[in-house]
C-alpha cells in the first residue's frame, strides 16, 4: 500500500521524503525529552532545579499555558455545536487535534512533574474535594477522553480506514451525537480553566497572587476562564495561518479568520476590562489588607512594573482593539499580529502567576528567589512542543483538517 | 471516591463533586454506546450503505454536490442537500412536474467526440441504466468513465445474488495503484455480469417498482457531461499543470496513460465521486 493512499483524495501533500525531513527534528527532540522525562520518572525531581520554595516551574507554566491556548477546542465546539456558528465548521477538525494535543502533553508533563505515576489512580480513588487542583485534574482527564473521542470520527475519515463500512457508519453516528461532547466539553472545561486560575486565588500565603471572589471562587478563576475563552479562538486562527504559510496554499475562506477574530477581540475587551478591574482592586483593596504595598511586589529588576503593563495594555488591550476594529482585523497581518500578541499575553498571565508569585518574598526574613530550569526540565518542555507538533503534522498529513480546502483549491482553479 | 474507600466524606461538598464526575463519566459513555448501538442498528436496519454515501456525499466540496437542476441553469447554483437522490426531494418533484423527464428513445448524442446515447439513465457517478425487455436493468460505465479509466489493471464485480443499493459502492477497479470504488445507481440484485465484450457490466433485478427519478435523463445529460468534463480539466489541472481539454478538443481514449498518478487519483475520487 502506497503511503498516498493513506491521504485523502486531492489533498495536496509534501512527498514521501520531505515530510520525513520535517518530522526528523521533532522526532530528535521528543526522543531527548523522552529520555530526560524517563530520567526524572525512574530517579527522581533532583533531575529539576525545583525545591520546596520553588515547587511550580517551568513545567506547570508550560501546563498552564498550553491549557489555555487549547481553549480553542472546547470554545470551537462550543460555537459551532451550540451556538450554530457554521463557518467555524472549516477549522473545528483543527481546533480539536490542538485540544487534544495540548491536553495530552499537559497530562503527560503533570505525570511527570508528581512523580510516582503507578500512585496516579491515588488522585482519583482518593479525592480531596476542597482542594482546586483535585478538580482540576477530574476535569482534565475527563475533557481528555472528550477529546479523544472527537478525535475519532476525524481518525474514521482516514482515506483507509473510512473503506470500513462499519468505521463510517460509527463516524456518522457519533458525529451526530457530538453536541453533547460539546457541551460536556464546555461544561468541563469551564471548570478546570476556572480552577487552574483559582489555585492560585486561593494562595493566601502569597499575597502577589492572593485574589477576592464570589463565594469559594476567587478573581482569577474567571478571570483564567475568560482569558482562555478569548485566546482559544486566536490560537487557532494564529496555527490556521501558519499551516496555510508551510502548506503554501489557503485552507480556511477569509469569513473564519473574521469570526474567530471578532469573536476573540470582543472577548479579548471584555477580559482586559475585568482584569483591569481586578487589578485596581488587588493594588488598592486585596494587597494592602494583606499587609503589602502592591508596588513592592515590583521593584526586583527581574519583575517590574513593565510586565503588568506588557500583560494588560501591551498583550491585551492593543490585539483586543485591532480584533475588535472590522477594518482592522480584516487585513491579515494585523489579525495575525493581534492573534499573536493575544497568545503572549495569556502566556505572560501564566508566567507571571506561576513564576513571579514563586519567586517574590513573603515573608520579611524571604528573598527574592530567581530559577532557571535545568536542562531535563527544558528537554521534556520540548518534547511537549515536538510532540503536539508531530501529532498536528500526522494528522494533517492524513486526515482532513480543513474541509474547506478542496473546495478552495477547485475555485482557485476555476477562477 | 466510594462510600467503602477511606477517606470519603458524607457532606454537601464531597456529594456535589463525585456526583457531577459521576454524571459526566455516565453522560459519556452513554453517548458512545448509544452511537454504538445505532451503528449496529443500522446494519441490521439494513440502512449502513445509505449512511455510509451520506456520510461520503458530506465530504464532498460543494463544487461536486451541485443539484441537477443547476446544471441545467433551472436553480443557478443550487448544492443539492438530498445526497443526489432526488426521490426524496420536493423540488425536485415539483420541477418534474413542469417537464418530461422519459428517455428521448433512440437519440445519440455527442458531447466532445464522446457518444452520449439518450435511451438510457444516467447516475452522478458516471453509470448509466438501462431497462432491459425482461424487466431487468443493465449497468454499464459511460463514456467518460470509460475513457478516463482506461484499461483497468484489474475490475472486480459482484457475485450474481448480490444485493447493490443506489449510491453504495457496486464495484471496484484499479488502475495505476489507485482503487476506484464504482457507486450502484440503483436499488436490485445482480443476476449476471458481463462476459467480455459487453459494453453493459452487470445485470441487476431491480428492488420494487423501478424508479428512474434520481437518475439524469434527456436534455440534461447533455448540460451534466459538460459540466463533469469541466470538473475533469479542474481536476487535472491543479498542481502541476496537467494537459487539460481546449474547447474543441477530444478526450484521449485512456486518459490513465497521459496523466500523471497523482491527479488521475483526484480526478477519479471527484468523478465517480470516492470523497
Amino acid at each position: 500500500m502506497h503511503s498516498t493512499h493513506l491521504i485523502a483524495r486531492g489533498a495536496c501533500r509534501a512527498p514521501l521524503p520531505r515530510f520525513l525531513m520535517w518530522i526528523a527534528p521533532w522526532v530528535a527532540l521528543f526522543a531527548l525529552g523522552a529520555y530526560a522525562m524517563f530520567l526524572c520518572l525512574s530517579q527522581g525531581l533532583f533531575h529539576t532545579n525545583m525545591d520546596n520554595r520553588y515547587a511550580f516551574g517551568l513545567w506547570i507554566f508550560l501546563d498552564l499555558t498550553v491549557i489555555a491556548l487549547g481553549a480553542g477546542a472546547f470554545f470551537t465546539g462550543f460555537l459551532l455545536y451550540v451556538l450554530h456558528k457554521k463557518e467555524l465548521k472549516a477549522v473545528i477538525n483543527s481546533a480539536v487535534v490542538i485540544g487534544l494535543t495540548c491536553y495530552s502533553g499537559a497530562m503527560v508533563v503533570l505525570a511527570v512533574d508528581v512523580g510516582q505515576p503507578l500512585r496516579a489512580w491515588f488522585t482519583y480513588y482518593h479525592p480531596n474535594v476542597h482542594s482546586m487542583l483535585t478538580e482540576v485534574t477530574f476535569c482534565i482527564t475527563c475533557y481528555l477522553v472528550v477529546l479523544a473521542i472527537e478525535y475519532v470520527p476525524m481518525l474514521l475519515k482516514n482515506r483507509r480506514l473510512k473503506l470500513v463500512p462499519s468505521f463510517l457508519v460509527f463516524e456518522w453516528e457519533l458525529h451526530k451525537l457530538m453536541v453533547v461532547f460539546a457541551l460536556i466539553g464546555t461544561l468541563l472545561s469551564f471548570f478546570h480553566q476556572g480552577s487552574l486560575g483559582g489555585l492560585f486565588g486561593v494562595l493566601r500565603g502569597r499575597p502577589f497572587a492572593f485574589r477576592e471572589g464570589l463565594a469559594i471562587w476567587p478573581s482569577t478563576f474567571f478571570l483564567f476562564v475568560l482569558s482562555a475563552m478569548a485566546v482559544g479562538p486566536s490560537f487557532v486562527a494564529l496555527t490556521t495561518w501558519m499551516v496555510e504559510k508551510l502548506a503554501r496554499r489557503p485552507l480556511v475562506k477569509p469569513e473564519v479568520y473574521d469570526t474567530l477574530g471578532r469573536i476573540s477581540g470582543k472577548l479579548l475587551l471584555g477580559y482586559v476590562f475585568l482584569k483591569t478591574v481586578d487589578t485596581l482592586l488587588w493594588i488598592n483593596q486585596t494587597a494592602p489588607d494583606r499587609g503589602f504595598a502592591a508596588h513592592r511586589f515590583y521593584q526586583h529588576s527581574a519583575f517590574g512594573t513593565w510586565i503588568l503593563f506588557a500583560e494588560i495594555a501591551l498583550f491585551g488591550l492593543l490585539p483586543a482593539f485591532i480584533l475588535f476594529q472590522p477594518k482592522l482585523r480584516q487585513r491579515r497581518g494585523f489579525l495575525i499580529l493581534a492573534a499573536v500578541m493575544a497568545c503572549a499575553g495569556v502566556t505572560l498571565n501564566r508566567f507571571v502567576l506561576t513564576i513571579q508569585t514563586m519567586a517574590l518574598p513573603t515573608l520579611p526574613f524571604d528573598r527574592f528567589l530567581s530559577y532557571w530550569p535545568s536542562w531535563q526540565e527544558f528537554a521534556a518542555f520540548g518534547a511537549i512542543a515536538a510532540y503536539a507538533v508531530l501529532v498536528y503534522s500526522f494528522s494533517y498529513r492524513y486526515l482532513t483538517l480543513f474541509p474547506q480546502e478542496r473546495e478552495i483549491a477547485l475555485a482557485e482553479e476555476r477562477s | 471516591m466510594f462510600p467503602w474507600v477511606y477517606g470519603f466524606e458524607w457532606h454537601a461538598g464531597y456529594l456535589i463533586f463525585l456526583g457531577v464526575f459521576f454524571t459526566v463519566a455516565v453522560v459519556v459513555v452513554s453517548t458512545v454506546m448509544l452511537a454504538l448501538f445505532r451503528t449496529f442498528r443500522d446494519f441490521r436496519q439494513g440502512r449502513a450503505a445509505q449512511l455510509q454515501w451520506a456520510s461520503n456525499f458530506h465530504d464532498l466540496p460543494p463544487q461536486h454536490r451541485a443539484c441537477r437542476h443547476a446544471l441545467t441553469g433551472e436553480l443557478e447554483g443550487r448544492v443539492c442537500e438530498q445526497n443526489f437522490d432526488c426521490r426524496e426531494c420536493t423540488m425536485h418533484a415539483s420541477l418534474l412536474a413542469k417537464q418530461s423527464s422519459a428517455p428521448a428513445c433512440c437519440q445519440e448524442s455527442e458531447i466532445f467526440g464522446m457518444p452520449v446515447p439518450l435511451d438510457r439513465y444516467y447516475h452522478r457517478g458516471h453509470t448509466w441504466v438501462q431497462a432491459a425487455e425482461d424487466g431487468s436493468l443493465l449497468i454499464g460505465l459511460d463514456e467518460l468513465a470509460r475513457r478516463v479509466i482506461g484499461k483497468p489493471d484489474s475490475l472486480t464485480l459482484p457475485a450474481p445474488g448480490t444485493t447493490l443499493v443506489a449510491n453504495s459502492p457496486a464495484l471496484s477497479l484499479s488502475r495505476n495503484g489507485s482503487e476506484v470504488r464504482i457507486l450502484s445507481p440503483v436499488d436490485g440484485a445482480v443476476t449476471a455480469v458481463a462476459d467480455p465484450g459487453e459494453d453493459w457490466l452487470l445485470r441487476v433485478k431491480p428492488a420494487g417498482n423501478f424508479s428512474p427519478r434520481h437518475l439524469l435523463s434527456g436534455l440534461e445529460v447533455k448540460a451534466w457531461y459538460l459540466r463533469e468534463l469541466e470538473r475533469l480539466q479542474l481536476s487535472m489541472g491543479l498542481p502541476e499543470g496537467a494537459p487539460s481539454l481546449a474547447d474543441g478538443g477530444v478526450l484521449v481514449e485512456d486518459v490513465a496513460s497521459v496523466c500523471p498518478k497523482s491527479q488521475w487519483d483526484t480526478a477519479c475520487g471527484d468523478l465517480f465521486l470516492n470523497a
